[in-house]
């Protein structure tokens, strides 16, 4: 080997590259901002928050209104009641939330991850949490350095208990969107929770707890597939956060309201403040990164630096990577939200919306599927008829109890013995033996085409048309 | 500490779709275990279901980062030169 490159250097040392594919985690202590976008952030907070506390205890019909019944295999949301056999609307929905994904972010970038993902909204209470009870930034930082002492020891507990409680409750909620909450309730009281629920209340309790009190910008950085692919859907007129290097570089340190050029410098003071306030600990003026997840608090921190230095707002704001180039306002901007790319994702979002609402709206709400008894295929019976043996499942979907009409046509002669009506339960569902009998002579040897008519006596709107086929030996 | 995770997350993750697709198709009452159908509750027969996803996601994902290991890890103490690698020569 006659010199030795770079490269090959770096592949000479297997256990120190091995340690430094991962830069050392340093804990962020993230600077408590107050603004326009914290604003909006934590009124993102509440109203996530209120949904899935509250909704869970809302009634509706005798019934919670939200709940996922697995035991009973039924999804009630309101007045829908969704079976296994609905879970063409389950895929819909998920076909309609990523496509509103796509949209928004190459709208708006990652408006998603930054106001409305669980992690930053379960960050942001628990950091609200810590920073009641341990004090600020500097406060925080200085615990942390500090030696274990009695106030150390005291502050500690009292932020982990109060993580433990809220994480608690979350556990607590989530199972009951699947197990109805008022059980659960009186189940935790009386100690008599199930094993499985017990299970997945303390495993979802303590997830939140470890991914907003501990993990946090982690999460985001090493875990969320979203975050490594949400670059595909930018382009240079999404709306990403942005430095405006032209107007902040060269950047340095000055005395209150003096004015930028008069130094030779930009407007950025180089304080600093951008890089306290991020979640994830990121310097924003160095570009666009994977790590910044959109939640704006650098705009609102340097917003209030730029007012204190009588400079104008906006030295970070949401802006396009075309528009800083060619220095557009707010104007050129909004006319570029119209482009290719978002018509095509708005075009078939609209189209699967308006199937999954028209779906929704026809959905029957009586279904039957027609089992050929699988043991006998045709029989002789008495007079010389000849027998075949269905079996009927009669699923009511309405929330009512409903009475319905058995018939069976399509042969010459044809008719059916055993129960002519049935009674199903709201929102349930009965399996009905049904023998059909028809003369020797009718039809054709083998297969023949019938049908099963099913309908409601009430309501003849409600009915089913089923087909099945006769054997004739 | 991210090898855990590298495992366990994308495991987590892939077993919820398995677990929605397997129990949307399938009715745990009309599961048999070894002949015998299973007589466990529902929300157990979910739970286990769940399990059982993760455990084996989660081997595959083991499997995948046992795999990755560099040729200096597996080297590593069976005595070959300390910095040894494939390409030295050339």
């Amino acid at each position: 080997m006659a010199s030795t490159t770079p490269r090959q250097l770096q592949e000479k040392k297997p256990s120190f590259v091995e340690e430094s594919l991962y830069e050392v985690h340093q804990k962020v202590h993230p600077r408590a901002v107050s603004g326009i976008f914290a604003t909006w952030r934590w009124s993102m907070v509440w109203f996530t928050q209120i949904l899935y506390y509250g909704l869970c205890w809302l009634p509706w019909n005798g019934r919670q209104a939200v709940l996922f019944d697995l035991a009973e295999r039924k999804f009630y949301i309101f007045g829908l009641i969704f079976w296994p056999q609905d879970v063409i609307f389950l895929a819909i929905l998920l076909i309609i939330s990523a496509y509103s994904l796509f949209l928004v972010t190459a709208v708006g970038g990652r408006l998603w991850c930054g106001y409305a993902c669980p992690q930053t909204v379960y960050t942001e209470i628990f950091t609200w949490i810590e920073q009641k009870i341990e004090g600020d930034r500097n406060a925080r930082i200085k615990l942390d350095a500090a030696p274990m002492n009695a106030r150390k020891l005291w502050l500690r507990s009292a932020k982990y208990a109060c993580w433990g409680l809220l994480a608690f409750w979350t556990g607590f909620t989530f199972v009951g969107y699947f197990t109805p909450i008022r059980t659960v309730w009186d189940s935790v009281w009386s100690l008599s929770l199930g094993p499985w629920e017990t299970f997945w209340m303390l495993f979802y309790g303590a997830f939140t707890y470890l991914f907003a009190g501990h993990m946090r910008e982690q999460v985001c950085k090493h875990m969320c597939p979203y975050a490594r692919f949400q670059g595909v859907m930018f382009d240079p007129d999404t709306l990403t956060i942005t430095y405006d290097t032209e107007r902040g570089e060269p950047r340095g340190s000055r005395k209150k309201g003096v004015i930028p050029i008069s130094i030779a410098k930009g407007d950025c003071v180089d304080c600093g403040i951008c890089v306290q306030v991020c979640p994830t600990g990121i310097d924003i003026r160095a570009g666009l990164q994977y790590e910044c997840i959109g939640c704006a608090a650098c705009i609102d921190a340097c917003d209030q630096v730029m007012v204190k230095m009588d400079y104008p707002k906006g030295l970070i704001r949401y802006s396009t990577e075309r528009a800083i180039k060619q220095r557009w306002g707010w104007r050129e901007i909004v006319g570029h939200i119209v482009r290719p790319r978002i018509f095509i994702y708005s075009a078939i979002l609209g189209a699967i919306c308006v199937a999954f609402v028209w779906g929704i709206a026809n959905k029957a709400s009586l279904r039957v599927d027609v089992i050929r008894d699988r043991a006998i295929l045709a029989r002789e019976v008495e007079g010389g008829l000849i027998e075949n043996v269905y079996r009927l499942h009669v699923i009511n979907v309405s929330e009512a109890p409903q009475r319905y009409a058995v018939s069976v046509s399509g042969l010459p002669g044809i008719d059916m013995v055993g129960e002519r009506t049935v009674e199903v339960p709201a929102a349930g569902a009965k399996m009905l033996t049904v023998q059909v009998r028809v003369p020797p002579e009718s039809g054709k040897k083998g297969s023949n085409r019938i049908f099963f008519d099913v309908m409601s006596v009430a309501d003849e709107g409600v009915s089913v048309h089923e087909k099945a086929s006769f054997l004739q030996p | 500490m991210y090898k855990i995770f590298w495992v366990l997350w994308p495991s987590f993750l892939v077993a919820g779709i398995a677990e929605g697709l397997f129990f949307t198709v399938i009715d745990p009452q009309e599961l048999y275990l070894f002949g015998e159908p299973v007589r466990l509750s529902t929300m157990a027969t979910y739970s286990i279901g769940f399990l059982c996803f993760w455990a084996i996601c989660a081997a595959s994902s083991f499997l995948t980062w046992f795999l990755l290991r560099s040729a200096a890890d597996i080297n590593k103490g069976v005595g070959a030169p300390v910095g040894f690698e494939h390409g030295d020569g050339i």
